[in-house]
Order: C-alpha cells, then structure tokens, then sequence
C-alpha cells in the first residue's frame, strides 16, 4: 500500500483528499502546517506528497527545502492557486516533482499521484 | 401532447417569477434592491421545510423561487440552494459547479457535506470537455434519463445492457467517462443547469443519507430548481451588467461634458481676445453669477431648470458670443457710439442666440443668451420682457455682466471704484435688476466670494491712495 502526505492549511482540502486516496487503496497523512509536514515525512517517511504551496506560517517552498533534507527520494507534487511562474520555478529548482494548479480536475490529480509513484517502481 | 398540454407548466414557472399577488414583491423590490442592501431573506434563511409530498414540493418551490429573485449577488443565491438541498434533502455532499468564463471550465463554488465528502470549493474544476460536461452541453442526456438528469444508478443499468452496448461501442467508452467522473466526485446524480440552451452549471448531489433511491418528485424538484435558480443567476448577472453599463455611460457623460465646458470656455476666450478692454470678462462674469447662484439655493425656479448650474456656467460663459458678429470697430471704439451702432450692439444677445440655437443640448442656454441684456421693468432689449418673464439665469448673468462693465476700463469710459458700482446696483435694483439677484449679489460680495480683479484693483487702488 502506497503511503502518501497531503499538506495543506484548510482542514476541508485535506478531508478531502484524504477520503479520496484512502478510497484508492492508499494510506494517507494529513498535516496541516509545513512543521507537521516535517515531522512526519520523518517519522512516517511517505512515498509522496502533495504540498500546498501558499499556507499560513512556513510555506510551501520552505517545507519543501526541509523536506528534500529530510529524505530525497520522497516525491513532491506541489499544489497551488498561483499561477506565478517563478514560484514554480523555485519549486522545481528546490526538487518538486511535478505540479497541480487548483482548481483541479480530479483525474488529473488521481494521474499525477499514479505518475509519479509509478515512476519508482 | 397538445402545446396546451405544455403551457401551463411555463406559466406557472412564470408566475413563481414575475407572479401573482405576493409573487410580484419580489419583482417590485428588484429596483431597491440594485441600489440597497439585498432583501432581509438571505442565505441564512432558505424557506420552510418540505415533507417529500407533491404539494409541498410545490409550495417549497414557489417560496425558492420568490426568495432567488431577490438576490443580487449570483454566489449568495448559489449558496442559499447549497443551504437549502442540504437541509431538505439529507444527502451526503452536495455541489454547485458554474461556467466560468475565464477559466474555461465549470468551477466548484459551493458545497457542503460530511467531512472527507465535502468537495473543498474553489479545490475542483471540469473542463469543458470533460464527457460529463459534454453530455449536457450537447444535450445527450436523455439517452440516460427522460429527465435531463444524469443518474449514476441509470449508468450502472446501461452498463448492464451489454447486446446494446456492443452494438455501439463508442456510447460504451463514453458511459465508462461519465461513470468515472461521477467516481470522483462520488456522485449520485447530477442536474444540469441551462439558461438560453446554455449549460450555466452542474448540480452534483451524493447519495441520500438514508441510502433510498431518490424519487421521481424530488428529480422534477431538482430540474425546476435547477431552471428557477438559472433564471434567477442569469437575472443577477443582467443587473450586474446594467450596473456596469450604467457607470461607463456616467464615464462617458463626465467626458463629454468636461470636453464640452472646455470648447464653452476655449469659445469665450476667443470672444474675449478680440476686446483688448474686456479680457478676462466672460470668466469674471462666470464666477460672479456663480457666486450669486450659491446665495439663491433653494428658489423654486431652479428646480424649473433640469441642470441650474451647468445652464448658468455655459450661459455666462458664452453670454458674449455674439460679438462675434460685430465688426471691431464698433467693439473697440473709443469714442460715444451712433445711436444706428448702438442698434448694431444691441444684435449681440439675438446674434449669440442664433448660434447656439441649432444645437439642441444648448436650447435653455441660447434662451438665456437672448435675454442678458433684458431689464427687470421691461427697459432692455431685445425682447423688452419684464421681471420673472426674463427667465433666472439671464437676470443673474445682467447683474454680473453690469457690475463687471462698471468695474473695468471700458473703449468708451474709465472704470467706476467698486462702492460705486454697488452704489449703481443697489440703485437700479428693481428697476434694471431683478432686487431678488442684487440682493444675493451683495450677499456674496460681503461673504467675500466676490473676488477676482475687481476686488484685486480695489486694494491695487488703496495701495495707490495711501
């Protein structure tokens, strides 16, 4: 069973997402600031995790410098309502995997999740 | 079916929104409600519980519909149907997906639900050809269902009816998208909602919490609620445009009228130039018969003008503009006029007239124009009318232009001091002005709003005395 971290600051994305791959046959983790996200990638160490980038307190791009610390081979796929182009690009100099612009579609969220785990295997 | 057989339906859909008897409140509030606040019945308060009977599904729906009508806003109604099918229902997780254009998708805006089933708004959009928005948009749906709703419970049949299937395996392939779409979304059925054979958005309803199937008098609830709440939208958007149209012609206006002041004084300034002894005249005039005009407020006869201050500002800004048609040599003369120029001077007021008269936003300041030259006993000219007959603005314009003449050098006479022109007005008032505009006159000059160069020599010839 594929293990996965969502993090994001509203509670309601992360229910979401959550009953949403669990239904999937995943095991999901939920943090809802970048410091959880730490803590957990540590102690849990997920196969991937899908990181807000604009939250309260440590953003995405702060959490994903300390989660490429932490464990590189955990894949980031950061989720985000901005379209601003140096965001990404800061993302994905940091190690990002890959990308999901919200509103999203559900398929395509479902696909980026399967993609990137995929690729490991 | 007979088109009889049809009607009644609409018109009952009609009466919800334009109405019978209280029906029409909503109607006559929509007015007030561009302006104000939004009517009392707000999001907070979706109308009265329904028992599932046909009846109260209809009452439910003509308080909906009476309430939608209501809204300004698109999202505050969008929420209050969320609101309503939530409480009314029992469902799951219920969701609103609109159009939106920017986007070029169907946006969640609102939903509610338990959580984990709850779709976070704003979190998901479908693209336009997404299949199980294209089997709305193209209106395929009724291969599903008669209603025009889509049951996820419909597609599991379909799937079922494999020799039909076979047959046609492109309507298979499109039936597994639409079947996984509503996989995601963990939907039960979905209701279009169209306006102008538009899809306007989806409505995306979980499984009832009881886990029945939903009824046939809860989908036709769904689809007049769906239309009702399309209508409503789209109202709310009309508003919304007029709204903006109605501040772009404002703009506009405001352009148009600056433009216009502007070409009204570029105008004076040329009268002006071609009298060596008048220059500054026409701006000194606008200012005092504006002056004067703030000490009338509240005379009855402003109200007889549609705009008193721009007719006054225009008026005495181009009260001269006849001169135009008077040769130099008499404007400039510096010895006592023939009374045969006199009579040429005199054309003046009609001549400025004349010009102005074919331009129709113009008509009230070429009447004006025309009579400046009036005397409040019926002395002036060219008309020779007699007091109120000359209409405000001219005998404000008069008493302006008069102390004006007095207080500067003109060809034919040096300038009088100041107290002697107040002197001369008080003198002739109610014989050549109008007591009333004198009276306000030197209400103004006390109050000091009388200034310029009059008032600017006046010490210049203190200065010179002491």
């Amino acid at each position: 069973m594929h293990k996965i971290l969502v993090v994001d600051d509203e509670s309601d994305i992360c229910d979401f997402v959550k009953n949403f791959f669990q239904e999937r046959g995943y095991e999901v983790l939920i943090a809802l600031s970048g410091e959880d996200a730490i803590e957990l990638s540590r102690k849990e160490s997920p196969e991937l995790i899908l990181l807000d980038i604009k939250m309260k307190g440590m953003d995405g791009l702060a959490a994903l410098k300390h989660l490429r610390e932490i464990n590189k081979k955990q894949k980031v796929i950061m989720v985000t309502a901005t379209e601003d182009q140096n965001k990404m690009d800061e993302a994905s100099r940091q190690g990002a995997a890959d990308y999901i612009l919200k509103p999203l579609m559900l398929d395509y969220l479902e696909n980026a999740v399967e993609r990137n785990l995929g690729e490991d295997i | 079916m007979s088109a009889d057989k049809k009607a009644p339906s609409w018109a009952k859909m009609q009466e919800w929104f334009v109405g019978k008897g209280t029906a029409g409140d909503g109607l006559a509030q929509s007015p007030s409600s561009i302006n104000g606040k939004e009517s009392s019945v707000g999001p907070e308060t979706p109308p009265e519980p329904i028992t599932g009977q046909r009846s109260t599904y209809q009452t439910f729906l003509e308080n909906a519909s009476r309430t939608m009508i209501r809204f300004k806003k698109p999202e505050h109604l969008i929420k209050m149907i969320v609101k309503t099918i939530d409480e009314q229902l029992r469902v799951t997780h219920t969701a609103v997906l609109l159009y939106k254009e920017n986007k070029k998708s169907y946006v969640l805006i609102d939903s509610k639900g338990s959580d984990g089933l709850k779709i976070p708004i704003g979190f998901v959009r479908l693209a336009v050809d997404n299949p199980l928005i294209s089997i709305f948009s193209q209106k395929q749906s009724y291969f599903i269902s008669e209603t025009g709703i889509l049951r996820y419970e419909d597609l599991i049949i379909s799937l079922r009816s494999r020799d039909v299937l076979e047959k046609q395996p492109q309507l298979y392939d499109n039936i597994l998208l639409i079947k996984k779409q509503m996989d995601l979304m963990r939907a039960s059925i979905c209701v279009p909602c169209y306006f102008k054979r538009e899809l306007f958005g989806i409505l995306v309803l979980g499984e009832k919490i009881s886990g029945e199937p939903f009824t046939r008098e809860e989908m036709g609830f769904f689809m007049t609620l769906a239309n009702n709440a399309a209508m409503a939208i789209a109202n709310a958007q009309l508003i919304e445009n007029l709204h903006q149209k109605v501040e772009e012609i404002k703009d506009l206006y405001l352009k148009e009228h600056s433009i216009f002041i502007h070409t009204a004084i570029a105008l004076a300034a040329a009268i002006d130039a071609r009298d060596a002894y008048t220059h500054g005249h026409t701006e000194r005039v606008t200012s005092y018969s504006l002056a004067i005009a703030k000490e009338l407020h509240g005379l009855p006869e402003i109200a007889e003008y549609s705009n008193f201050r721009e007719t006054l500002q225009i008026a005495a800004l181009l009260h001269d503009i006849g001169k135009i048609g008077i040769p130099d040599r008499l404007l400039n003369k510096h010895n006592k006029l023939t009374p045969e120029e006199y009579e040429e001077i005199k054309m003046h007021s009609i001549i400025g007239a004349t010009i102005l008269s074919p331009i129709r936003e113009l008509r009230d300041v070429s009447r004006e124009v025309r009579a400046h030259q009036e005397c409040y006993d019926g002395s002036g000219y060219p008309d020779g009318l007699k007091g109120n007959d000359i209409p405000l603005v001219a005998r404000i314009i008069g008493v302006a232009d008069a102390f004006d003449a007095m207080t500067t050098n003109r060809a034919y006479r040096k300038e009088r001091s100041i107290e002697d022109a107040l002197e001369e007005l008080k003198r002739c008032s109610g014989t050549q002005f109008d007591p009333v505009i004198v009276g306000a006159f030197l209400l103004a000059f006390e109050k000091g709003n009388i200034s310029t160069v009059a008032k600017q020599k006046h010490f210049n010839d203190m200065d010179d005395g002491s």
